[in-house]
């Protein structure tokens, strides 16, 4: 203690240095509006700081109502966007202007995509058309940027479509200003890059090269774009080049597409079993008669199915027309009961 | 003792009036004012007490702040000149000299002498400038008041020494 006391009568004009200090320093912060200014923003600096942490570490504790909240916005915007994509849809039913550059020869079916995946290794498109749509397996399906793929399975209102982005999937392509042919194949791994195989050792290809649909296949008519050539690397084999492609469509984001309807794929591939082997031409004939026989069937159901809706709208009309011809004060009841009755 | 305070006082007065009256109205370049009172400090003597040296040179800088509304920045960079006056002193008297030598031409010599002023007034206009600019943004025109303001209180306080110890000395004399 008194070794203390010692100290600090020893060393008194230090204390007495700092406090003087301190005093004018009080003073230079209490008098002066820059200096106090400067000092305010430096501390403020410091507070909002320490604010900021203590706020970042909060509002983790927060997060989940957060995420609830705006998974119910989000969920509320997802339906308005439907609702608003169909009534775009019922005024613009032009499937024209979802593929420009398609030949007017050609036939498409607008759908939607209403379910994929596209980080397997086998992605599948579901899409919302179906059988019913004139939509049959081996139909070539596009979207205003290029090919995505091919349908593989079909229902009555639904299509499975087999993407480029799939491990089996193999198209038939061409290199757009060498006019090499090759084959498009998919590896697991990135949504936006394909590769070509088969193309020619000689072959003299240029980085970002279109590539485009070579209509050999009988599923897409030619020239339609797939994607650009980004690296050329060469086949393990080392017998042909592998040129790694960048895709044009943007598989994560994809929504309209339209399927190619009028290519026939099948007969002419039954036609061309014929010329192979002219043994089996009756059998082959009699498919085609049999498949004629089908649609015409099927053209046949669906125009009964279409007379018959057009009879129960009449029927409707008729209804809703006498209810309306009926006493004005029960008009807002009648209304009612007539929209159930339609919704029945 | 009472004496001591009393030539204190009258040179604190002193100090004070010509810095007010006069060095603050002095801008060298527009901008350099010389800190006088600086002098206040130069001329305690070895074995001052040093609390003695920080409260004189506190209570004169913080009336020259009151004069000059710069409060706060004088005291600071007047107390801080305090604190290290005694140690530049020892450093600067001749090792013979007496133990309560008063620092001036005549004890340090005329070399010392400017040196031992220089650097107290470095230091006391650094404090001062720094304090003034508070940033280092513009640290151009802070040197250059810093280095300024010092040469020229160097000169200002070794033209009044020679004056008044000239005086002094044919008081003396005479």
């Amino acid at each position: 203690m008194r070794a203390l006391i010692d100290l600090i009568i020893h060393n008194k004009h230090w204390f007495v240095f700092l406090l003087l200090e301190v005093i004018s320093l009080a003073f230079l912060f209490s008098y002066n509006g820059y200096q106090k200014s400067v000092l305010f923003t430096t501390a403020n600096d410091v507070v909002g700081t320490t604010y900021n942490v203590i706020s970042s570490i909060t509002s983790y504790l927060h997060l989940q109502e957060v995420n609830q909240d705006l998974e119910k916005t989000n969920e509320q915007l997802r339906e308005e966007v439907y609702e608003m994509r169909q009534q775009l849809e019922a005024i613009q039913q032009d499937s024209t202007k979802r593929m420009p550059a398609l030949p007017s020869k050609y036939d498409v079916v607008s759908a939607q995509v209403i379910n994929m995946t596209i980080h397997k290794a086998n992605n599948l498109i579901t899409i919302n058309k179906g059988e019913i749509d004139g939509i049959r397996p081996e139909m070539g399906v596009i979207c205003s940027r290029g090919v995505i793929g091919i349908v593989y399975m079909t229902s009555r209102h639904y299509s499975i479509v087999m993407p480029l982005l799939n491990v089996n999937s193999k198209i038939s392509c061409r290199l757009r200003d060498s006019e090499y042919f090759g084959s498009l194949i998919w590896q697991r791994g990135y949504a936006n890059i394909a590769y070509v195989t088969n193309v020619p050792r000689h072959a003299q290809v240029k980085e970002n090269e279109i590539v485009e649909t070579n209509g050999y296949s009988d599923i897409f008519p030619p020239g339609l774009p797939i994607g650009v050539v980004q690296h050329i690397g060469d086949s393990p084999d080392g017998m042909s080049y592998f040129l790694r492609v960048r895709l044009f469509v943007n598989f994560s984001t994809l929504r309209e597409v339209s399927v190619i309807t009028n290519y026939h794929a099948p007969e002419r591939r039954l036609l061309e079993q014929m010329a192979e082997d002219p043994t089996q031409k009756d059998s082959v004939l009699n498919k085609l008669e049999k498949e004629k026989k089908l649609e015409e069937q099927q053209r046949k159901a669906d125009e009964e199915r279409a007379q018959k809706e057009q009879q129960e709208m009449n029927r409707i009309k008729q209804q809703l027309e006498m209810r309306h011809s009926a006493s004005a004060p029960s008009l807002a009841t009648e209304d009612n009961k007539t929209n159930t009755d339609t919704v029945r | 003792m009472n004496s001591v305070i009393l030539i204190r006082m009258g040179r604190l007065l002193t100090m004070l009036l010509l810095q007010v009256l006069v060095f603050n109205h002095i801008h060298l370049l527009g901008y350099i004012t010389p800190l006088v009172i600086g002098y206040m400090v130069v001329c305690f003597q070895r074995n001052t007490s040093r609390t003695e040296i920080l409260i004189w040179g506190f209570i004169i800088s913080l009336l020259f702040d009151i004069f000059s509304n710069t409060a706060g920045m004088g005291a600071a960079s007047c107390t801080m000149i305090a604190m290290i006056q005694p140690k530049l002193l020892n450093m600067m008297a001749p090792r013979d000299s007496a133990e309560d030598i008063t620092p001036s031409i005549a004890t340090l010599g005329f070399g010392n002498y400017i040196l031992y002023v220089f650097l107290l007034m470095f230091v006391l206009h650094g404090c001062f400038y720094l304090l003034d600019a508070f940033t280092l943004m513009d640290w151009q025109l802070t040197a250059i008041s810093i280095v300024g303001g010092s040469v020229f209180t160097t000169f200002i306080i070794i033209l009044i020494e020679l004056i008044v110890r000239t005086q002094r000395n044919t008081v003396h004399h005479t």
